[in-house]
């Protein structure tokens, strides 16, 4: 390339850094640039140049208008992004959570794994993948957290309240207990299922409660019916299960 | 601009005082009408608050990145109004800084100080070169249209074009020394 072909490349380049290059010229000059420093400087030396035109502009005020329904615009993007966040979260969460089936016979009972008792209907409460109990701060009770399971096909319902470290736990719809059985609360603690030493049966109206006194790290509540004094080891599959949210 | 990964909502208020007004005017003078500066600003800005950090930090300023976003916006807009002839006014009395200098950061200032170096260069430009780069900056006209315009060779139009934007950078540089 001779000096004037260089020439016409150094106008090329003051057109291109002002927006004025003709739009078939501009891929051409691009891959010029990219192998020519002295056009790269010519084009670096201009763009302060170029830059600093808006700015010579005559100043008009934005209407207050303008900015707030740019701004509109924006937070009602931001909460969307927030909620799909949420939403996503939620998802994972379910998806990592194991079917209750395979998590309840995965579970490690004092050692020995859960299996299910053949012949006996037991009807269980058990809701998965978070959907179907409310979880929520229980009104004027400080820091108190509700997990709640509403009334289910066996007609039981379930809530744990929790507070600090301690938990209370209430059914209603419970069956009378034929003779010689009592219910039994256990708890699920990093896969390991422990008993609540305080039993519980339920009165009249079919409302049963006992307390857990310590609920740290707790993932879920059952009950079952065991005989009267209790059991180490459930004997009998749950008829309640609420997950608890940590 | 970290706030735009974050998708901060405060920060880009802030970022949009900084930068509206100036973004505004220069939707306007392309423009020439309220509505369409209006839309192109809300269209530019938000296009920048859903751009992820697309920011090149090497290639310029902030600012300069966002008056490139407005400016090809709004030119694109004029391209899209067929026939229609950009405003070519960019006279002395109509480059008036309208705020008080009390309120204007050391930022602005230096701005301010910028865009009088530029009006002063550009009113020293003879009229020929002044002319084809407003034509081709605010008006988006490539040097082929504004050769058709002015009815002078495309020659006439690269070499006014080059030595107009040049002299302006001298001026820069001659204040900045």
């Amino acid at each position: 390339m001779n000096a004037n072909d260089h020439d016409n490349r150094l106008e090329e380049v003051a057109a291109y850094a002002v927006g004025g290059l003709d739009r078939d010229q501009v891929a051409d000059l691009e891959n010029h640039l990219a192998g020519c420093k002295r056009c790269q400087e010519e084009l670096r030396w201009l763009s302060p140049a170029v830059q600093a035109l808006p700015e010579a502009v005559e100043r008009q005020a934005p209407p207050p208008e303008l900015k707030q329904r740019l701004m509109a615009e924006v937070r009602a993007d931001a909460a969307a992004d927030e909620r799909r966040a949420r939403t996503e979260e939620h998802r994972e969460r379910a998806e990592s959570r194991p079917a209750i089936g395979e998590w309840l016979r995965g579970l490690n009972i004092g050692g020995l794994t859960w299996k299910p008792l053949t012949g006996l209907a037991v009807a269980i409460l058990v809701i998965a993948g978070g959907i179907g109990y409310a979880v929520g701060n229980g009104g004027g009770s400080g820091g108190a957290h509700t997990t709640e399971v509403p009334v289910a096909a066996n007609g039981i319902g379930a809530k744990v309240v929790t507070e600090d470290d301690r938990g209370e736990l209430h059914l209603t719809g419970v069956e009378q207990l034929p003779k010689g059985r009592i219910l039994e609360a256990w708890v699920e603690r990093d896969g390991i299922v422990e008993p609540v030493p305080a039993l519980f049966a339920p009165d009249q109206a079919g409302r049963a409660s006992t307390t857990i006194e310590d609920m740290k790290d707790v993932s879920a509540v059952m009950v079952t019916r065991e005989p009267a004094g209790g059991s180490k080891k459930p004997t009998t599959e749950p008829f309640v299960v609420v997950p608890v949210e940590t | 601009m970290p706030w735009i990964g974050r998708k901060d909502p405060e920060a880009f208020e802030v970022f949009y005082d900084r930068h509206g007004g100036v973004a505004y005017s220069l939707a306007y003078r392309i423009l020439g009408e309220r509505g369409a500066a209006e839309d192109c600003i809300q269209e530019a800005f938000i296009s920048i608050w859903r751009s992820g950090g697309k920011f090149d930090a090497a290639r310029g300023s902030v600012r300069s990145w966002t008056l490139s976003i407005v400016r090809n916006r709004a030119i694109d807009v004029l391209r899209s109004k067929a026939g229609k002839a950009p405003k070519m006014t960019f006279d002395d009395d109509e480059i008036i800084e309208s705020r008080p200098a009390d309120e204007l950061t050391d930022e602005e200032a230096m701005r301010n100080e910028t865009a009088t170096e530029v009006r002063g260069a550009l009113s020293q430009l003879p009229d020929e070169q002044s002319k084809v780069i407003q034509l081709a900056y605010f008006g988006g006209f490539s040097q082929s249209e504004i050769a058709g315009m002015l009815n002078v060779p495309l020659g006439t139009v690269k070499g006014r074009m080059r030595l107009g934007l040049e002299k302006i950078r001298g001026e820069l540089a001659e204040g900045l020394a």
